[in-house]
């Protein structure tokens, strides 16, 4: 008898035909009039409150679209409408496990729906279901099977599943079906014919791939790609000669392509590993290089593999010609050499050599000769004044030496700024504040963060339409922790009607870097929600990325651009592997274990601790601003929308909503009372994806570590059951096992083993026995265990006294072995102090010991003895002054 | 510096190149539909010499050219389009703009038989005047006014793409029986419809988006039709 009720007179019936057009045409108003027509006469007709449900959720009101879909549900449980407006509203959520069963019933209800087919396969391969996924496609390849895309996507499934072999034989049987030969510029299939191709080769066959390029080499339209891949199976197959000949026409079309020299190297038998071939590859080089005035590449390699005298001479006249040119980027092109020590000692006396140098005479003067002669160039009144050579070259000798001074590998800061200033001096442009930044660099350097970010704002006033500097000067503004200066700044060049002002331009349009660094600089000053806030952000953006690729799934077979799709789906498998990401991670992992260990920490709302009257001034004052950019925002799109006289598509259009939490004190309420589980939101894409970084892999053991202790404080509530607890120590092990395999003098192995041991003696009640076999065996019998750890911890220092990361760790783990003891404090206290005098120790090792000092809470004669050293070592360092 | 092709991959960096130097910003999107639909077209300049630090150490982009296909095309000749290009100042005078850009004008032509490619530049830029004009060989076709956000004008440039023609012929003469190119200029009006179906809604659609110069998604660009009853396709 229900289902009765479920059948529309018609009258009734038309109505929801138009409720069915008004929703696809997005006429919401239109629709939930039309539905309410229906439910007045007929209230419990399921198909309509479905319908309505799916409005009223694409206008936002996700809750109450829930309740009335599952209203419809008990109305007509037989209904494949209902269901699968259920999987849409699910799919809205992103609950795509919701959303494929309630598909899948859907479907169950109507086998023969292509819509729900559809949706379902969509939602297949956005979770990688690709057995699923095959399955869904080969049903709408069966429907229609006369559409190419359907025989494409089959394809798509089989490969992306691992089957090769099958994805070729679909490819193959549709071509065999065509009755016409397709027009020479039909994409779709000059695309599938390459990426038929591109399967055959992944298989192994190279020959073969080698054979079916060769028979469409007409008909793919991507020359590139076939010449590239022609090259790269002529070369597997070991067909030298014709590898040889495709790469020199591949460097014809593109002579700044790495990958083709190497190929070319390659296919010539020649090895910059031995020094026999030094001779021949110099020649190969050398002709490419002859070849155009404009090549880099084939003047630059050869500075990879020269040596010695070879090598002086060949960075002489490399150096001479970027100079001559006054190529801004000379010391990044270079700098690379730097690692090995001899070259840096070259390319430093070639450099400081050519100071007294002036290009007329010497060996300068006949390269100086061709910039002279466009002097008179016709197009004077858009072209940038041509500098005089002497100049040009005075320039760029000291800008480099500056630079080179400047790095970490040839460090001497004192000389670094004589250069700059030197350069600075000699700068005829008042625009060109190329030099004022990399004095801003050199500044930052010297650990001034205040002087740093007022010299980069120096060089953004000689150039205020430029947003690089622009940019630059914002960066340095937050490393100043000047953060609402910093959004003032980018703020010149964002978009105005951007809602919630600059930063939500920025966040608009993903401005990684920016975020990120926002979070680290609140973090430095202890505002921790606000830092958790932004990190967040880093993460929906990521986010944001992933579900990107949903529209690709149908778009890129529409446009057929198949390998490029491919491309895509699997970069977005290892998205997060991204060092946006792990950036982002690692900071925000550090401040929810930092709520773990100090709950206090939490109390104000992760506002700086007893804030400041200065920064509540501050907050105050950002308060306002962002109210009255608010205001302005509301005006300015009032004023559009007063402008836009006819409402296009106005219902669909998406209203942003204002931030409704600025300080990010509601989010910070979850994160400080189960500070672990939420780390491991960030946690687990890191050891997932980039397991090999080793930062990632030291956090992991910090929170795992944790997670096995946290039930025992009584402190803490953590949710964890006893076997959840013990379960953590084996993923703590790993993350140990990993940092050894790693980086087995890493400082951290020694630390984290330590307080592993320490924490497995100082078990309450024992583990359960697989666990403590797996121990055992995979560690703890590997262990020298013949002296007391504080023996092996204090030997361990005597070996890396001047390594103070070492120090920090041994301090760390003496702090394990004696929690309670004030005389170990004082003596850490002192190890710490003395690694500012030790010469390897950098400004950041030195504030990571000041940290690790916090952490031991060892009182503030100890902290101040240590700033009071540090500021004798980095008389500018800005950290340090603040104390 | 290497110069290849982008990759999906590349995006992240691209977008914080472009960020760092252009008001007119993009967001991943927007670069994924450039790089899903016309594969082949746009480029990026990496920096390589930078150490790696982690074996994740994504490429360091230094330069891109963002490039595209005229999807329907108002005088009716195949033509490619820049969307976006820029080199970070510190890697300035290496001539990658210009490299950047043969690439992928040749791409344009070679696979797609563009006949031409357009751009848009602002009226104070120089120095971008300059590499189009002086060193790349494009015409300057008129002013638009106010074509961007900021209210200032654009001059609409484009660059004849036949010079192509020719050295794919060279080309031709050392290659064993294959040809280079599309020749059938006929063909010209069915490639754009062998790419997608395009409408005329979205032409003008496009235009005003890329005006403000961000807010454009492969939301907005999926053919109604397309999205049949019942998906959220293009929400």
């Amino acid at each position: 008898m229900a289902q009765n009720s479920q059948i529309l007179p018609s009258k009734e019936a038309s109505l929801f035909r138009h409720l069915v057009q008004n929703y696809e045409t997005k006429q919401y108003k239109k629709g939930l009039k039309a539905a309410e027509q229906i439910l007045r006469k007929h209230p419990n007709h399921g198909d309509t409150q479905a319908m309505k449900a799916l409005i009223l959720s694409n206008q936002g009101k996700a809750d109450e679209a829930f309740e009335l879909c599952k209203l419809a549900l008990k109305n007509a449980m037989k209904s494949h409408v209902c269901w699968h407006v259920y999987g849409l509203l699910y799919r809205q959520q992103k609950n795509y496990e919701e959303a494929i069963k309630a598909y899948r019933f859907a479907l169950r209800l109507d086998p023969d729906s292509q819509q729900i087919q559809r949706d379902l396969a969509l939602l297949q391969v956005q979770m990688r279901d690709y057995t699923g996924y095959v399955q869904s496609r080969r049903q709408m390849l069966q429907m229609k099977p006369g559409t190419r895309q359907n025989w494409t996507a089959l394809a798509i499934g089989l490969h992306l599943s691992g089957d090769l072999a099958g994805a070729e034989d679909v490819l193959h049987r549709y071509e065999e079906s065509m009755k016409h030969t397709p027009s020479r510029s039909d994409m779709e299939h000059a695309e599938a014919l390459l990426y038929k191709n591109t399967i055959i080769a992944e298989s192994g066959d190279v020959k073969r791939a080698l054979d079916h390029l060769d028979s469409i080499h007409k008909t793919a339209l991507d020359r590139t790609a076939v010449m590239e891949l022609r090259a790269e199976y002529l070369l597997r197959l070991d067909r030298k000669e014709e590898a040889e000949k495709t790469y020199n026409k591949l460097l014809k079309r593109n002579p700044e392509r790495r990958a083709y020299y190497a190929g070319l190297e390659r296919s010539l038998g020649l090895d910059r590993a031995s020094k026999e071939d030094h001779q021949k590859l110099g020649q190969v080089y050398h002709e490419f290089a002859e070849q155009s005035e404009r090549i880099d590449a084939a003047r630059r390699i050869p500075l990879d593999f020269k040596e010695d005298d070879a090598f002086r001479e060949h960075a002489d006249k490399y150096l001479r010609r970027i100079f001559k040119k006054g190529i801004p980027s000379a010391f990044a092109n270079v700098k690379q050499l730097y690692s090995d020590p001899a070259k840096k000692e070259i390319i430093r006396e070639l450099v400081e050599g050519y100071l007294n140098e002036e290009p007329q005479a010497n060996g300068g003067a006949e390269l100086a000769k061709p910039d002279v002669q466009t002097n008179g160039s016709t197009k004077a009144q858009i072209k940038p004044p041509k500098l005089d050579p002497v100049l040009t070259w005075q320039l760029s000798v000291n800008y480099f030496l500056a630079q080179h001074y400047d790095y970490h590998l040839s460090r001497d800061l004192a000389k670094a700024q004589k250069y700059i200033d030197k350069t600075i001096s000699i700068n005829p442009s008042k625009t060109d504040y190329t030099y004022h930044m990399a004095r801003a660099r050199i500044i930052k350097h010297r650990g001034s963060t205040v002087d740093a970010s007022a010299a980069m704002n120096e060089a953004r006033e000689m150039d205020l339409k430029d947003r690089y500097i622009n940019t630059k000067c914002a960066k340095y503004q937050l490393r100043n922790d000047q953060n609402s200066d910093a959004i003032e700044t980018v703020g010149l060049f964002t978009r105005k009607e951007a809602v919630g002002g600059p930063l939500g331009d920025l966040l608009d349009m993903q401005c990684v870097w920016y975020i990120t660094e926002d979070g680290e600089s609140y973090f430095r000053q202890s505002k921790l929600s606000l830092a958790l806030k932004r990190f967040k952000s880093v993460y929906d953006i990521f986010e944001t990325w992933q579900e990107d690729q949903f529209d690709f799934h149908t778009f890129s077979l529409r446009k057929g651009m198949v390998r490029a799709y491919i491309d895509m789906v699997r970069w977005e498998d290892k998205l997060q592997e991204h060092p946006f990401f792990t950036r982002a991670a690692l900071s925000a992992i550090r401040i929810y274990l930092l709520l773990h260990d100090r709950p206090e920490l939490s109390k104000d709302g992760g506002q700086a601790n007893g804030e400041s009257a200065e920064s509540a001034a501050e907050r105050k004052k950002a308060a306002k601003k962002a109210k009255r950019e608010a205001e302005k925002v509301e005006a300015e799109k009032k004023l559009a929308a007063a402008k836009k006289a006819q409402p296009a598509k106005g219902e669909e259009a998406e209203t942003k909503k204002e931030d409704q939490d600025p300080q990010g004190l509601e989010a910070f309420k979850t994160a400080a009372a189960q500070p672990l589980e939420e780390a491991m939101k960030y946690l687990q894409p890191l050891l997932e994806l980039s397991p090999k970084n080793i930062d990632g892999q030291i956090a992991g053991f910090e929170v795992y570590i944790r997670r096995s202790k946290s039930s025992r404080s009584s402190a803490r509530t953590d949710k964890c059951t006893d076997g959840i607890v013990a379960g953590n120590y084996l993923p703590a092990l790993k993350c140990l096992l990993a940092i050894q395999a790693l980086q087995p003098e890493h400082p951290k192995w020694h630390e984290q083993s330590g307080r592993l041991r320490v924490a497995l003696d100082g078990l309450s009640e024992p583990l359960p026995d697989q666990v403590k076999q797996v121990i055992d065996e995979t560690y703890l019998s590997k262990l020298d265990t013949k002296k007391s750890m504080d023996e092996s911890n204090e030997e361990y220092l005597t070996v890396h006294r001047d390594s103070a990361a070492h120090v920090q760790s041994v301090v760390r783990l003496r702090r394990a072995l004696h929690p309670d003891s004030s005389d170990a404090t004082v003596k850490s206290a002192q190890d710490l102090r003395d690694t500012i005098g030790s010469e390897a120790t950098s400004l950041q090792d030195a504030e990571e010991g000041l940290r690790v000092l916090d952490e031991l809470r060892a009182g503030a004669d100890a902290k101040e003895s240590y700033v009071k050293a540090a500021k004798e070592r980095w008389t500018e360092a800005t950290v340090f002054q603040q104390r | 510096m290497d110069i290849r092709v982008l990759h999906p991959s590349d995006i992240p960096h691209v977008q914080q190149t472009n960020i760092t130097n252009l008001p007119e910003n993009y967001f991943c999107k927007y670069y994924l539909y450039h790089a899903l639909s016309w594969p082949q077209l746009s480029y990026v300049a990496v920096d390589v010499s930078r150490p790696k630090k982690t074996p994740y150490d994504a490429p360091k982009i230094v330069g891109y050219v963002l490039a595209k296909m005229e999807e329907d095309p108002a005088d009716g000749v195949q033509h490619g389009h820049i969307t976006s290009l820029s080199v970070m100042r510190t890697h300035r005078r290496l001539g990658l703009a210009e490299k950047l850009m043969r690439q992928s004008q040749r791409a344009m032509f070679e696979t797609y038989g563009a006949v031409y490619v357009s751009l848009h530049v602002r009226v104070s830029n120089v120095a971008a005047r300059s590499l189009y004009e002086d060193t790349l060989g494009f015409k300057n076709n008129g002013t638009e006014e106010k074509y961007y956000a900021d209210g200032e004008d654009a001059f609409s440039m484009r660059k004849e793409l036949d010079y192509l023609r020719e050295e794919a012929l060279d080309d031709e003469s050392d290659e064993e029986g294959g040809t280079i190119g599309q020749d059938e200029g006929a063909e010209v009006g069915s490639a754009g419809k062998a790419g997608d179906g395009a409408d005329g809604e979205k032409k003008k659609e496009r235009k005003r988006k890329v005006k403000v110069g961000r807010g454009l998604g492969v939301g907005e660009l999926v053919e109604r039709n397309e999205s049949a009853p019942q998906t959220n396709g293009t929400s």
